[in-house]
């Protein structure tokens, strides 16, 4: 490695000094969480900085493979994410009524958290071998269509909702930034919108449920519609300071459901108000804004393809989330990227981050 | 931030550089409207949800289910749910809880009442979740605390459903007690559907049921006001009762048994031969189940746990005792299998039984003479089985007493079984470290030495001589249904093993046990009934090994300690059995003069109540009747 020196030079410190910010934010919010709970073995917030640690490992491996590695590899490194999925089934275990788990002796992976990055290194593949020159048809985009809706299709029938509609998300990025025809873009938006109706009759009771009741948070108030309801009042309660550092009673008195998970931004907002929340905001902010503009001056398309679906991600991550929990987007449970308590999240988070830097740091090096 | 990023080398990102400028905008104008949103909930509207979430307007609220029924074979409800009403406060509400205690206290001294406080008040509360003040409270603290409520801020009453066991004493055995989740026990649950001052079943049918009987809580999310009056409903989750439960238990029958053991310490356990059906389970002393109700104060829970009699302990299934001279009959049973002895084989009894030197006693002094397998029944001669032990070895005869179904749990489902003892060389040398000793056969054989046997053994051991061989699975359940009538589980009866006996073997027994009632001579007069229906056998089980000489044994024997368990197991009637008896009390004496009595009670109650069943159904159901009595 005769670059190692001009590395470290040019490694990302920024990057890496918001994410670990961001970070621990999200620790010392568990923690709080956590803090009526007395009789929990391991204390939870230790256990996601555990997570942390494991994903600081994993962005270590991220930096020392050169992206083009990553991308020469895409397809196969999709496609066993994709066995780990098809495993899941078999070998997963239920939490909440539906299997996203596999156990690996100690710990315990969700491949689904794993797809969302290799369905970015795929397209990133495919979108670099055929360019950005021209724009693409629906034709063009039959491949890409598929490394879509393999995965996506065992995400539905896990069933988990909120992974399924990031990747198809995460697609629709893509394929818009590539470029598309506007009459193709049309036609497939069109088709997708007559399509939704047979989509509804896919979904579980609980998720038809999930939906109405964002149009209408009081048609149940003691089901979903108590989580959005409980939601806001924690954070508006939060006013514009803050209760304080363990002080939010709707998290101490457990009045807000999923607090270590989907809700934790309103743990965050009650305790730390408006103002946390904007500092908060301006973190996640100021990450995808550098995430971008890695994308920007990447030194070849495939990083700027990587980066650039790396940073949608947590983007879209970061805006549903938070969404949702403020009550303007229906409860679909997206975990908010850095934040959510859970061990694949935060591990492929991490390895995201690792790749972004990775991209970063090399774009001054000139091609071998 | 561009300065830093000027391009050095790669590919051309000109052509990028619009949709980049375009994603920069959907960015800031995402990110712009989360902030919005943020601003509008906490700065505009902060206020108006500072004040739901300080004053807890909003107020989740479980609701505790009903707990299932449980009734008797004849589905009589044995335990139903009543309303208790709670006095709790909200500490959020409550500024000086100390003054308001004294507040309450100075308003009941004035009634004459008083508070019934035993829960500590300095544990760590949390400002919203209700803490209990006093339990359970009379109608006119209830009538007094909600004309005071004004007076009283953040004292609230809280209507919460309580067991109410009509069976009281008589069935608390069998039926256990509810109370509020330990600490320990909470931790060891799995699910968080149970939270602190939960409900769960703690001994008995309502522990090993609890799953059943429990249900599920619902909730009700409430807004409340200041003083903590519920304003407005937002929404009901209605709990879900528990499921019914039926038992095998006749509550006349247990009644009978209960009232013939009253003001004794001891066991009596009735068994339908033919399915192992329980009919009635009592152990003396007992306690009061509705105790627990109000979360038992701490007194009543000393006077319980601490009374040297334990009532909180099942003698009929955790009581072991040595089973005395009832034991005889497997003593008899295996002679007969082995076919050591024809029924015709005699012994002479001179008073005493000589093995070594040592001397082995029959309870007559002056010997029964010649004896054969009948005479030794009816008459209960040691002597004629401490040949028979002699000749069968302590090994065989284990293997036959487990037939009769000693020396293991009997599988009944109620908690806390003990399996008794059945002694083999085998365990000797490994609990005692000693090998055995032939001399300590011969009082295995009268069912003294090592011997235990719980009450629902005796029961069920006397239960396999009636139906003619089958040891059952005592069964004490009947059936769990829904609320709406619907089957959950059924307890159909199980059939554990049959006695390696020919009928006739058996039959020889049976009648030895029917002389023992019937004919003169016998041990078991007591239950000489009319109908000549009863076939039974005393047992007195010695505590200690007395003394040989005559002055140290009354002397001892006055002492009521050391005073013998009186035991009598008997079935009827004869010829077609329905029900299995076993009674057993404590240092009270001989079996025939105590225990036979109690069981004569028991007999009667259950033929009088048949009778007068028969004819209140003949009118309607005559075929039924029929069917049972046929047989």
């Amino acid at each position: 490695m005769k670059f190692d020196r001009q590395l470290l030079i040019n490694f990302d410190w920024p990057l890496l000094g918001i994410v670990l910010a961001i970070c621990l934010i999200g620790v010392i919010n568990i923690y709080s969480t956590g803090f009526s709970l007395t009789s929990a073995k391991v204390p939870l917030y230790l256990k996601q900085l555990q997570w942390i640690i494991i994903g600081l490992f994993f962005m270590l491996i991220m930096l020392a493979v050169d992206h083009r590695i990553l991308i020469q590899y895409a397809y196969i490194i999709h496609g066993i994410a994709i066995l780990l999925l098809i495993f899941v089934p078999f070998y997963g275990y239920a939490t909440h009524g539906s299997q996203r788990w596999l156990a690996f002796g100690g710990f315990s992976l969700q491949p689904s958290e794993l797809v969302k990055l290799t369905l970015i290194l795929s397209l990133a593949r495919y979108f670099s071998d055929h360019g950005t020159q021209t724009l693409y048809s629906i034709k063009d985009l039959l491949t890409p269509f598929t490394i879509l809706m393999v995965p996506f299709l065992f995400i539905v029938r896990q069933p988990d909702l909120g992974t399924a509609l990031m990747l198809l998300i995460i697609f629709i990025s893509m394929i818009l930034f590539v470029g598309i025809r506007i009459k193709d873009l049309l036609i497939a938006g069109s088709s997708g919108l007559l399509l939704a109706p047979l989509a509804w009759y896919f979904l579980k009771d609980y998720q038809k449920e999930r939906i109405l009741t964002f149009f209408d948070p009081e048609r149940d108030p003691l089901g979903s519609g108590y989580h959005i309801i409980q939601s806001m009042i924690a954070i508006g309660s939060g006013g514009f300071c803050g209760k304080g550092f363990l002080k939010g009673t709707q998290t101490q008195l457990k009045f807000l459901p999923e607090q270590q998970t989907d809700f934790v931004f309103s743990v965050f907002a009650e305790e730390w108000g408006f103002i946390g929340g904007v500092v908060l905001g301006m973190l996640f902010l100021s990450l995808i804004l550098w995430g971008f503009k890695i994308a920007q001056y990447s030194r070849d398309l495939p990083g700027t393809l990587i980066a650039y679906g790396i940073t949608i991600m947590i983007f879209l991550g970061v805006f549903i989330n938070i969404g949702m929990v403020l009550g303007i987007l229906p409860v679909v449970g997206i975990p908010l990227p850095f934040l959510s308590y859970g061990g694949s999240s935060v591990v492929v988070m991490m390895m995201a981050v690792g790749m972004l830097i990775n991209i970063s740091m090399r774009r001054f090096i000139l091609q071998p | 931030m561009t300065g830093m990023f000027g391009r050095l080398n790669g590919h051309d990102t000109a052509d990028f550089r619009k949709r980049f400028q375009r994603l920069f905008i959907i960015v800031l104008i995402a990110m712009t409207i989360l902030t919005i949103r943020m601003a509008y909930l906490q700065v505009f509207k902060g206020d108006e949800y500072k004040l739901r979430s300080e004053n807890n307007s909003v107020r989740l609220r479980k609701i505790a289910p009903l707990r299932g029924l449980i009734m008797d074979t004849n589905r009589q409800v044995i335990v139903d749910n009543q309303a208790a009403f709670d006095l709790v406060y909200v500490p959020s509400r409550v500024v000086d809880i100390q003054g308001i205690i004294e507040k309450v206290e100075a308003f009941y001294e004035k009634r004459g009442l008083s508070l019934n406080n035993d829960s500590q008040l300095t544990g760590k509360t949390r400002p919203f979740v209700p803490v209990r003040l006093e339990k359970n409270i009379t109608m006119s603290k209830l009538a007094f605390v909600e004309t005071h409520a004004l007076d009283l801020p953040g004292v609230v009453v809280e209507v919460a459903p309580v067991r109410k066991y009509s069976g009281g004493e008589m069935m608390s055995h069998v039926i256990g007690y509810t109370g509020e989740i330990s600490k320990e026990e909470l931790e060891k649950r799995e699910d968080d559907e149970l939270g602190p001052g939960d409900i769960i079943g703690k001994s008995g049918m309502e522990k090993f049921l609890d799953e059943y009987l429990a249900g599920k809580s619902g909730a009700e999310q409430v807004e409340v006001n200041v003083t903590g009056k519920v304003v407005k409903a937002l929404g009901h989750i209605a709990p879900l009762a528990g499921h019914n439960v039926v038992l095998t238990i006749d509550m006349e029958i247990q009644k009978a048994a209960w009232e013939a053991l009253a003001g004794k310490r001891g066991s009596a356990v009735v068994i339908d031969p033919r399915d192992g059906s329980i009919l009635a389970l009592v152990s003396t002393p007992s306690f009061d189940p509705n105790l627990f109700n109000s979360g038992i104060s701490k007194r009543d829970w000393d006077r319980l746990s601490k009374d040297p009699l334990y009532p909180m302990e099942n003698r009929a299934v955790s009581g072991q005792y040595p089973p005395g001279s009832t034991y005889k009959v497997v003593v008899a049973a295996t002679a007969l299998a082995e076919g050591l002895i024809t029924p015709d084989t005699r012994f002479f009894c001179n008073g005493s039984f000589e093995l070594g030197n040592r001397s082995y006693r029959c309870w007559q002094r002056h010997g029964h003479g010649w004896v054969n397998l009948h005479r030794a029944l009816v008459e209960s001669c040691d002597v004629y089985f401490y040949n028979l032990g002699k000749m069968i070895g302590v090994d065989k005869l284990a293997e036959y007493a487990r037939s009769f179904g000693f020396g293991e749990l009997s599988g009944i489902d109620l908690p806390r079984e003990k399996p008794g003892l059945i002694p083999t060389k085998a365990w000797k040398l490994s609990k005692r470290k000693e090998p055995w000793q032939v001399g300590e056969t011969i009082p295995v054989s009268i069912g003294q030495g090592f011997n235990l046997v719980t009450p629902v053994q005796l029961a069920n051991a006397f239960s396999v001589l009636a139906n003619g061989g089958v040891l059952w699975r005592p069964r004490i359940i009947k059936q769990i249904e829904a609320v709406d009538g619907r089957i959950v589980k059924t307890f159909p009866p199980e059939k554990k093993r049959v006695l390696p006996l020919s009928p006739e073997q058996i039959e020889m027994i049976r009648q030895g046990l029917w002389g023992v009632v019937n004919e003169k001579g016998g041990t078991g007069g007591a239950l000489r009934r009319p109908e000549a229906d009863v076939a039974g056998k005393t047992g007195t089980s010695q505590v200690v090994g007395l003394p040989q000489d005559e002055a140290a044994r009354r002397k001892k024997i006055l002492t009521r300690r050391f005073k013998d368990h009186a035991l009598f197991a008997c079935f009827a009637p004869y010829k077609h059995p329905e029900i299995a008896v076993a009674v057993i009390v404590e240092h009270a004496g001989g079996g025939g003069a105590v225990a036979a009595p109690v069981a004569r009670r028991i007999v009667d109650a259950y033929f009088h109540l048949k009778t007068g069943r028969a004819a209140a159904k003949a009118p309607v159901a005559q075929n039924t009747a029929n069917e049972r009595g046929g047989q």
